[in-house]
């Protein structure tokens, strides 16, 4: 049994905001999609507008996110231009941005493991869909666009479940969720531009078309896992 | 950017093989493990099987400190002792395994311990930490129960206090100032020491001996000592 101070956690918590290296040494330990420890304790204390830190705050929670990211790897699998690129990304940012700030400026929210395993599920979804899934099966292909937004409204609900948790201050909440928001965008890019790299690389190897299949049944299984995580944290409590 | 060729859809059979299999595998994994790890449920027994079980633990119960009922007066069968403990710690910057440590003493519930100590070599009280609390030591998946008595800073505390449940009872004492200080710790009542290493004295803590050799795991705290 060890505790801090919150003074110490404020202090730990600047000097990992003011490096990038901090940032990746924040990441490791991280579970996914919590605001916990030391910031939330941060976030719980905080007054007023303060968006540096919430900036941070987005930033490192979609970094760290790793559903997120399975999701991001999902979306941009079968992506090859840019624009495409780009266009897929702007709509789940559109749809999380949505979520975030009004859910968390009306108040609305949902067990946020129930939001959790869904999110879950929107991976195993778009995995089933890089493999043909649903042209295979039901002879249909539902539009990718409109998924990728209804997923990001869902992803986006899901931090708005998560900050409400946290007991935020009303006063400058507005500048604080931007913030937030711009920050999960910087995050998401950041991420983005990793996972495209390795991806690039890999899809210029020989063994990209014989290995496709199987990294987005890979996929698959971890949507589902992650889905049945959150369901059984929710059936028989426990951490979210 | 490379313009790869699509690689064609996965024919049905293998489409629904994957998609059933992945499902299987993913929903046998939460029975099989992240149930009895994190929730002390294990349907399919193979928790236990391959010990990811004994990961789980139940949540801690607290104990309320501020209210207790009881005689005001009160005799104990144990011996009574005294101890002085001298507890040496390093500055912060020499790492928390020298400058933060806990030490407790195991009690019986209902025992009465009285204490006082003080810090030698700090400059700033706030600068130095304390949690005194106590809790059970139950065996592995068993739930702990805690209490907290007191968390702040300062350079000194007194009073007595008086176990709630059998188990160990002391503080967690925290140096963030530069330089090693010395806590000068006494104790009296009806209580035992922890011998080394065991929980509430990992530090390895020597009681009844100057603060230069009461710390043989770390020897040189003292070196730039005031």
């Amino acid at each position: 049994m060890s505790r801090r101070e919150p003074q110490r956690r404020r202090s730990r918590f600047s000097l990992a905001a003011a490096s990038a290296a901090g940032l990746a040494a924040t990441a490791l330990p991280a579970a996914a999609h919590e605001i916990g420890g030391s910031d939330a304790a941060f976030v719980a204390g905080a007054h007023g507008a303060d968006p540096g830190p919430f900036l941070y705050l987005g930033a490192k929670h979609m970094v760290t996110g790793y559903d997120h990211l399975l999701f991001l790897v999902g979306v941009i699998f079968f992506l090859f231009r840019l624009r495409q690129i780009a266009l897929y990304v702007s709509l789940f940012s559109v749809g999380h941005s949505i979520t975030l700030l009004a859910g968390v400026f009306w108040n609305l929210h949902l067990d946020s493991r129930l939001v959790d395993a869904v999110i879950g599920l929107s991976v195993a979804y778009k995995a089933f869909d890089n493999l043909g899934g649903f042209r295979t099966l039901f002879g249909v292909q539902p539009d990718p666009r409109a998924a990728v937004l209804g997923f990001g409204l869902v992803h986006g609900f899901g931090l708005a479940t998560k900050l409400q948790a946290l007991d935020l201050d009303r006063e400058g909440l507005l500048t604080n969720l931007v913030a937030f928001n711009v920050g999960v965008e910087i995050g998401q890019l950041l991420a983005l531009s990793l996972i495209l790299v390795a991806m690039t690389l890999w899809r210029r190897t020989a063994a990209f078309a014989p290995t496709a299949a199987g990294a987005n049944i890979l996929l698959m299984f971890a949507g589902f896992l992650l889905a049945g995580r959150q369901l059984a944290a929710y059936a028989y409590g426990g951490p979210a | 950017m490379s313009h790869a060729e699509l690689p064609p859809p996965l024919p049905r059979p293998r489409l629904l093989a994957a998609a059933a299999a992945t499902l299987a595998l993913a929903v046998f994994v939460v029975l099989a493990f992240v149930l009895p790890a994190e929730y002390g449920r294990d349907p399919l027994g193979i928790g236990r099987l391959s010990g990811v079980a004994r990961l789980w633990a139940p949540a801690d119960v607290e104990v309320d400190a501020r209210t207790a009922s009881g005689p005001l007066a009160r005799e104990y069968d144990q011996p009574y002792r005294s101890d002085v403990v001298e507890i040496p710690l390093g500055g912060f910057l020499a790492g928390a395994d020298k400058s933060e440590l806990e030490y407790k003493v195991r009690m019986r519930k209902g025992a009465t311990l009285a204490y006082a100590w003080e810090v030698t070599g700090a400059a700033d009280p706030r600068d130095f930490r304390f949690d005194q609390h106590g809790h059970t030591t139950p065996p592995p998946g068993r739930a702990m129960q805690v209490v907290t008595f007191r968390q702040g800073s300062g350079l000194r505390q007194q009073g007595a206090l008086t176990a709630p449940f059998d188990g160990i009872q002391g503080w967690q004492f925290s140096n963030g100032g530069d330089g090693p200080v010395v806590v000068r710790l006494r104790l009296s009542g009806f209580y035992e020491l922890i011998p080394a290493g065991q929980p509430g004295n990992e530090a390895g803590v020597v009681a009844n001996v100057p603060a230069a050799q009461a710390r043989p795991d770390v020897p040189d705290l003292l070196r730039s000592a005031p």
